[in-house]
């Protein structure tokens, strides 16, 4: 179900368009990634699917339950604030108060009812690993339990969006994992989660969906597949055991249709024209002459290498 | 050294692209000095409204008054009502008030009484206009002092005039006195030649002749008795018993016939002899007497004549000297002190007389507002504007009216907290005050409310917190420099005056100090609170509009410098 839609959104700072006909759709229960480079435009574009700033061209909506139809997200962002859960690139919450004071504080600011807040508190406290550092200051807290205590800031209220900004950028991986799994169970519990990242490692673990954006641009968006699909069927490798059945494949393999073959010791790269054919030809080669091949990696390219090559064609345009 | 040069172009640098800085830390000190030199760049005191008391318009009260005129005071009559002045000076209308006598001559010993009555409060104007008042009011006992001189000097003149003329006839006396002495002198001399000296004459030899006259006749009576007893047949007894004196008688008289008879020495007769030569001798030394009286006589008819001369000489003299005094008795003031000092001066105080705390305390009341409503204004709106919780605040669906009330409620109580110390310490140096501390704390509480107000517009304007303490106290230091607590008002030019009326300062400071030293209701001084009350309000729509207006431009200065921040290291990358 659709939930929000950026429709030919355009941003203007100082006379530079920051983001140019960006069209974006998220649907209800996303764990939707905009990945992208330092100063692509993905800070920008969070912002503005969190209403903190508006388009300067183009419209940004949002799908009301209550009315069953589209609204302007901008004009209506009052009504809309209390389903949203924004956690910024730095910490926002107040040092001098402690981490249980500052849960209060801002499930009280969205009206919640004290027993109610206090039981939502709790179990966040627990959630976040956050239980036995109630009573401490915030400034006290180490980075892994500031990043913490940000996100439990945002989910005090039980939004339906949770809105994050490079939540795991400064953090140690160990630091990016529990965060990383936390953020799936805040999804699995039907929180739409949206982050902007430049850690396409963590984008390609746990989004459901993503927008590449460069220089202001959305070059691609959907499910981690549908991204990765035009740039799969380049290559594949082969591992073989002994140096016989090398010498053996790369001699069956000459005869098949292949671009290109580049042999790397143990690993055989294979470029085909047609991967399909490539395959089954190998598949029957290997069959009849009963070689003991060690490792077929059929390989999706990685989130990165197809980042790389959408920066890199476009750099060239 | 070009480390340290390098260094200090850069801190320059930093300073002048951070406007609000360069604008507080370079600016506002100048314009603070170009505002309070515009304002204070005269040395006389304009419009010092002064309220004359005079019970009638003599010409020397009204000369006083043009002098007064002349120092551009405006000068407002009450028509000898000295408590409807009185009242004017408690609430500010003037600035003085002057009780003149009737008259400004002095016409007796006892000086005459001007008494000012100033407000003790304002302690530095009442110096001020008490000076310069008071060189005008020395300038009119100078010239009464110098007619009262120059009478003094007239009659002096005319009674040596007088004494000139009287000279002369001293002169005349003189001569006549001394020819009257010298002919005196000349009867004193004939008077003393004059010889009365005469002989002691033991016997009268008249007396004597009559004596024997007598004494032949009284015997030849006694002869003459004793033969008519013896004609008479008496008995022997009654013959002897008046025989016997006769007898005896006869005897005495017979004795005696001797001496009473002839001129022989030892004799009557002969003693009478001297006697008639020495009165023949004194005779004629009489009729010397006689002649030299004669001549005294004359002399003393002169010096009669002469004295009386004197005497009316001396008449006229002391007639003269008689005028002389009731010329000098024309003089109705012969004290030196009054001649020296005519009018005096009497200072009076519209309200009781008290310490400088009872004075300074309205005005230390507001300052101390002031400066913490101030400050606390600006830091508490910088606390939250650059707090890292400033941007989730925006997704809270609480209005930002909220957020201001909430800044100026803590503000505010604060504020009260300070109040109640203040007042609670305030009331060991005034316990009489009591009554009037919920007034008062009600104007402090709109006071703290304004400058709290002014004090957050400063916070959201200025983007770093140390910038916006500092215009807080710029401001806080021209409001007060502008506000006559350090230079009296009076002495601003007019014009800008006019405008520093309307500080809230300046209006604070006059409610509290109304109910504080003159025990003023609050409805006396409604209007100003009005004022203040209106202040509060426009500044909560202003600091609302500036909230509306910067949470924009911050949102959107943030994502501009978060855009250009990556921007640049792209650039540095490639």
């Amino acid at each position: 179900m659709e939930f929000i839609q950026l429709k030919d959104v355009t941003k203007v700072y100082a006379q530079k368009e920051v983001l140019k006909d960006v069209n974006i759709t998220i649907n209800e229960g996303d764990i939707f990634c905009i990945i992208g480079k330092s100063g692509s435009g993905k800070t920008t574009l969070l912002n503005l699917i969190s209403g903190l700033i508006a388009p300067t061209k183009g419209e940004a909506v949002y799908f009301s339950r209550v009315d069953q139809h589209e609204k302007n997200l901008h004009k209506n962002i009052h009504h809309i604030k209390k389903h949203i859960g924004f956690t910024p690139q730095n910490t926002s919450f107040y040092d001098k108060l402690t981490v249980k004071e500052n849960l209060l504080h801002f499930g009280k600011m969205y009206g919640i009812k004290k027993a109610t807040l206090i039981n939502n508190a709790k179990s966040l406290l627990q959630f976040m690993q956050l239980l036995e550092h109630r009573d401490k200051l915030a400034s006290h807290l180490s980075g892994g339990m500031r990043k913490r205590l940000d996100i439990a800031c945002s989910l005090v209220h039980k939004p339906k969006i949770l809105l994050l900004d490079e939540p795991t950028s400064d953090l140690d991986p160990v630091l990016q994992k529990e965060i990383l799994t936390m953020l799936r169970e805040v999804n699995k519990q039907g929180v739409t989660i949206v982050f902007a990242t430049n850690q396409l490692e963590t984008a390609e673990e746990i989004c459901s969906k993503l927008a590449v954006i460069h220089d202001g641009k959305v070059y691609s968006q959907g499910t981690l597949d549908e991204i990765r699909n035009p740039y799969i069927d380049e290559y594949f490798t082969i591992r073989v055991q002994r140096g016989e059945e090398k010498a053996t494949i790369l001699n069956y393999l000459r005869q098949l249709p292949i671009n290109k073959v580049i042999d790397e010791g143990q690993e055989i790269k294979v470029y085909p024209d047609d991967i399909a054919v490539t395959l089954q030809g190998l598949l029957h080669i290997i069959k009849s002459e009963n070689l003991n091949l060690h490792n077929l990696d059929i390989r999706k390219p990685f989130l990165r290498e197809v980042f790389e090559k959408i920066v890199k064609s476009n750099n060239k345009e | 050294m070009k480390s340290l040069w390098l260094l200090t172009v850069k801190n320059l640098k930093v300073l002048l692209r951070d406007k609000g800085s360069a604008l507080i830390v370079i600016f506002a000190p100048l314009l603070i000095i170009l505002i309070l030199g515009l304002s204070y760049n005269n040395s006389g005191l304009y419009n010092i409204k002064v309220g004359v008391v005079a019970p009638a318009q003599s010409p020397d009260v009204e000369s006083f008054i043009s002098l007064l005129q002349e120092q551009k005071f405006t000068l407002k009559n009450y028509d000898g009502k000295v408590d409807n002045c009185l009242q004017d000076v408690r609430t500010g209308l003037v600035h003085a008030c002057i009780d003149l006598p009737e008259s400004l001559q002095v016409e007796s010993n006892n000086p005459k009484e001007v008494v000012f009555y100033v407000d003790p409060t304002r302690i530095n104007l009442v110096w001020m206009i008490q000076e310069t008042v008071s060189s005008k009011f020395d300038l009119k006992a100078k010239e009464i002092s110098q007619g009262l001189t120059d009478q003094v000097l007239g009659t002096l003149s005319t009674v040596k005039t007088d004494l000139q003329q009287r000279g002369q006839e001293v002169s005349g006396i003189q001569a006549s006195t001394s020819s009257a002495s010298s002919l005196a002198s000349s009867a004193k001399n004939d008077l003393s030649n004059i010889d009365v000296n005469v002989e002691e004459i033991p016997v009268d030899p008249a007396l004597a002749q009559n004596l024997e006259t007598m004494v032949t006749a009284a015997l030849d009576k006694v002869n003459q008795a004793q033969d008519e007893l013896a004609a008479l047949n008496l008995s022997s007894d009654q013959e002897s018993q008046l025989a016997g004196p006769l007898k005896s008688a006869h005897n005495s008289l017979e004795s005696t016939l001797p001496l009473v008879s002839g001129n022989s020495t030892g004799s009557i007769g002969y003693a009478f002899f001297l006697l008639q030569k020495n009165v023949q001798k004194s005779k004629e030394k009489l009729d010397a007497v006689k002649n030299t009286l004669a001549a005294s006589s004359s002399n003393l008819d002169s010096t009669q004549a002469t004295l009386q001369q004197t005497l009316d000489s001396l008449t006229a003299l002391q007639n003269a000297i008689n005028q002389m005094g009731s010329i000098i008795d024309q003089l109705k003031v012969t004290d030196s002190n009054t001649i020296a000092q005519p009018l005096t001066t009497k200072i009076e105080t519209v309200r009781e007389e008290g310490t400088y705390l009872n004075y300074l305390f309205p005005t230390l009341l507001i300052i101390v507002i002031m400066f913490s409503s101030l400050l606390l204004g600006t830091t508490l709106v910088m606390m939250e504007k650059n707090s890292s919780a400033y941007i989730r605040n925006f997704f809270i669906p609480v209005r930002k009216a909220t957020f201001i009330a909430a800044t100026y409620f803590t503000s505010l109580f604060l504020n009260i907290v300070q109040i109640i110390i203040i007042l609670g310490i305030s009331l060991i140096f005034l316990k009489d005050s009591l009554p009037i501390f919920p007034s008062v704390a009600l104007i402090l509480f709109v006071t703290a409310s304004v400058f709290t107000f002014l004090g957050m517009a400063l916070g959201y304007l200025f983007s770093s917190e140390d910038t916006g303490v500092l215009a807080s106290i710029s401001l806080g230091s021209l409001l007060l420099f502008t506000s006559g607590v350090i230079i009296p008002l009076e002495a601003v030019a007019p014009a800008l005056r006019n405008v520093i009326n309307f500080s809230p300062f300046v209006i604070a400071e006059s409610i509290i100090r109304e109910l504080f030293l003159f025990n003023s209701a609050l409805s006396d001084v409604y209007i100003n609170f009005l004022v203040l009350l209106s202040y509060a309000l426009v500044l909560f729509l202003l600091v609302l509009i500036i909230e509306v207006i910067l949470h924009k431009h911050l949102i959107k200065r943030a994502m501009q410098q978060h855009h250009l921040k990556k921007q640049g290291k792209k650039m540095v990358k490639k």
